[in-house]
């Protein structure tokens, strides 16, 4: 078990060098030179340079790496265009993305896992039949829709609640719609997990020795779905801190995603680069905890 | 598989009919949800490729006069605010949808395969390489990723003044971002398939009969995991289509060329004012080519999976 952890733990730090190394090489050497974003013209090449002294662009490319990395590590980057540094400006925006994210996630848990287990029950009837249609349908329609249709009953019901965060109570909507847009793909997998166990011959003992179908659904089945639902449910902390990217930029919520979409437009590399590296870091980290959850649960696993 | 005793054996003795890919074929064609989906699939390609020639003129056919006009005999759809023909509009950005969805998987694809094949068949250092290069790249979650690298082209062009020239702020710089950075899936996939072929009997007979390593896996390996090639083109191509809006509606997709993803971003606030019809018609093709390749996808992947066919 130790060579395991000490196995993945190498792993891991290697895949955080890597993203150090993408975000560098595709944020500094492929982006190239953004100066002339920040620089009026009009100053002179003499602008330029002091420009690109005071951020360190005029360094051998070794010592900006280093600086890169020192920068990711820390999140100390700074922002080109308010100068302000990574941290204060998560420690300010990410309170919002969470506030739309997490209701999200576990709303979004809750009624899938009800809604799957019911139709699962249910199976090779018309409810379940009805389920994975509906499912399949909601899957395939485009977020951007849900986004645009909720906004516009939630227009014509009560106006005020339909954009921004002028009231508390507006985020309602936009967690709504996440959940709604996310429910087809959910069901539609936790269905698969519980059927596979269903079908198992350990049901069909239960079964056979009388056991009632709710204990068999929740005391036995529920059961073996946990690892690849915990997993699903692990696997989603990376898109909680960067909130919905279209989301916030649609309802005006100020959080991180709406931030690295508007550092895109003003090509502030700074942020980019930290919000990149930040998101890529909690996946890694996420997935570390699920593969030690499952060398803990699994034996298989560990020693292979 | 048959007994591959040879090279020759294979090219001159392919026993007759039942090969993966026929029975794959006569089960396709036996599923009328999976032949519907597909005339659909068809449709849309041929749409694509027509519509480019047939409606040239649409882009340069503003009419002051008449916009927002709500669906007509003469505009089936409407216009858009520059008194432009919606269903026009609708048609041209098939073309986009698919050359980009298209494109993207003929770069990620064969790159996934192939990696996923050295990977899986050499092993040692260079399946810790690839394994290492592929985790760094899946570790930056789903559109950032592409947020990310369309930031990194923003304002390039490749191959600048050759006949290859591409200009990656528009549709090729996008099947670029989407082809490079969505072969993992792939890769992971054939990379295990080819670790359990390297061990099974026909290879270690070609092997031993002298056959290089470099070709033991272009001419035995690689076959036998085409189909996961096929199986994930069509995922990725789905994949693509939504990546495709997505980034076009946030302006960092297509610029130059009509695209749903557009349609909708300029139709997101028209809903309000009760002009539906561009963003009904957006929302509409979108919705029908992911449905169908969907659909098509999954009985693809239930006809070439040899371990679901018996279960």
């Amino acid at each position: 078990m130790l060579m395991f952890v000490i196995r993945r733990l190498i792993q891991a730090v290697l895949t955080v060098f890597g993203v150090m190394l993408l975000t560098f090489l595709l944020f500094r050497v492929v982006a190239g030179d953004v100066t002339a974003d920040y620089v009026n013209p009009k100053l002179g090449a003499p602008a330029r340079e002091a420009w690109r002294h005071k951020h360190g662009l005029d360094r051998p490319w070794y010592v900006q790496f280093w600086h890169h990395m020192e920068n990711s590590v820390t999140l100390q980057g700074k922002s080109y265009q308010t100068e302000e540094r990574l941290t204060t400006i998560i420690r300010e925006r990410a309170g919002y993305s969470l506030a739309l994210t997490l209701p999200g996630l576990v709303l979004g848990w809750i009624s899938a896992m009800v809604i799957s287990c019911f139709v699962a029950y249910y199976r090779d009837t018309w409810i379940d039949r009805l389920g994975v249609l509906l499912s399949v349908l909601g899957m395939c329609v485009p977020f951007l829709a849900y986004m645009i249709l909720g906004q516009w009953l939630v227009f014509n019901l009560y106006p005020p609640a339909a954009w921004g965060l002028r009231y508390r109570g507006n985020i309602y909507l936009p967690i709504a719609i996440s959940v709604i847009a996310g429910l087809g793909a959910s069901v539609r997998f936790y269905r698969t997990i519980i059927l596979d166990q269903i079908s198992q011959d350990y049901v069909r003992t239960a079964r056979a020795k009388g056991a009632p179908l709710t204990t068999i659904l929740f005391k036995h089945v529920l059961r073996n779905c946990m690892l690849p639902i915990l997993t699903n449910l692990i696997m989603a902390i990376p898109f909680l801190i960067m909130g919905s990217l279209i989301l916030e930029k649609f309802f005006g919520i100020p959080g991180l995603g709406d931030l690295l979409i508007s550092s895109i437009t003003r090509r502030d590399v700074p942020i980019i680069t930290g919000l990149t590296y930040l998101t890529a870091l909690i996946y890694v980290i996420s997935l570390l905890t699920t593969d030690l959850l499952y060398g803990v649960f699994d034996p298989r696993i560990r020693l292979s | 598989m048959t007994t591959a005793a040879t090279d020759n054996m294979i090219a001159d003795e392919q026993p007759a009919g039942r090969s993966l890919w026929s029975d794959a074929v006569r089960k396709l064609r036996r599923d009328p949800a999976a032949m519907v989906c597909f005339a659909v699939i068809c449709v849309y390609a041929a749409v694509a490729i027509v519509a480019p020639w047939g409606l040239s003129g649409w882009a340069g056919s503003s009419n002051y006069d008449n916009i927002h006009q709500p669906p007509s005999a003469e505009y089936v759809l409407g216009t858009d605010i520059f008194g432009r023909s919606v269903f026009q509009e609708t048609l041209l950005a098939a073309n986009t949808s698919m050359t980009v969805a298209f494109m993207a998987n003929v770069i990620a694809v064969p790159l996934g395969m192939l990696l996923g094949a050295i990977a899986g068949y050499y092993g040692g250092w260079v399946d810790n390489f690839i394994v290492w290069l592929f985790t760094t790249l899946a570790s930056i979650p789903g559109i950032i990723r592409l947020i990310a690298i369309k930031f990194a082209f923003a304002g390039k062009v490749l191959f600048a003044g050759t006949w290859f020239e591409m200009n990656l702020d528009g549709m090729a710089g996008l099947y670029i971002a989407l082809g490079v950075m969505s072969w993992v899936g792939t890769c992971r996939l054939v990379r295990a398939e080819t670790m359990k072929i390297r061990q099974l009997d026909y290879c270690l007979a070609a092997r031993s009969i002298g056959t290089g390593r470099f070709v033991t896996l272009l001419r035995h390996v690689l076959p036998n995991v085409a189909h996961i090639g096929i199986i994930n083109f069509s995922l990725g191509f789905q994949g693509a289509i939504s990546a495709e809006v997505t980034l076009s509606y946030l302006g960092l997709g297509v610029k130059d060329a009509p695209s749903w993803g557009r349609m909708i971003d300029s139709g997101k606030m028209d809903m309000v004012l009760g002009r539906w019809w561009e963003l009904a018609a957006a929302v509409g093709a979108t919705f029908i080519i992911i449905l169908v390749w969907n659909i098509f996808g999954d009985r693809l992947r239930d006809a070439l999976d040899p371990k679901l066919r018996n279960a």
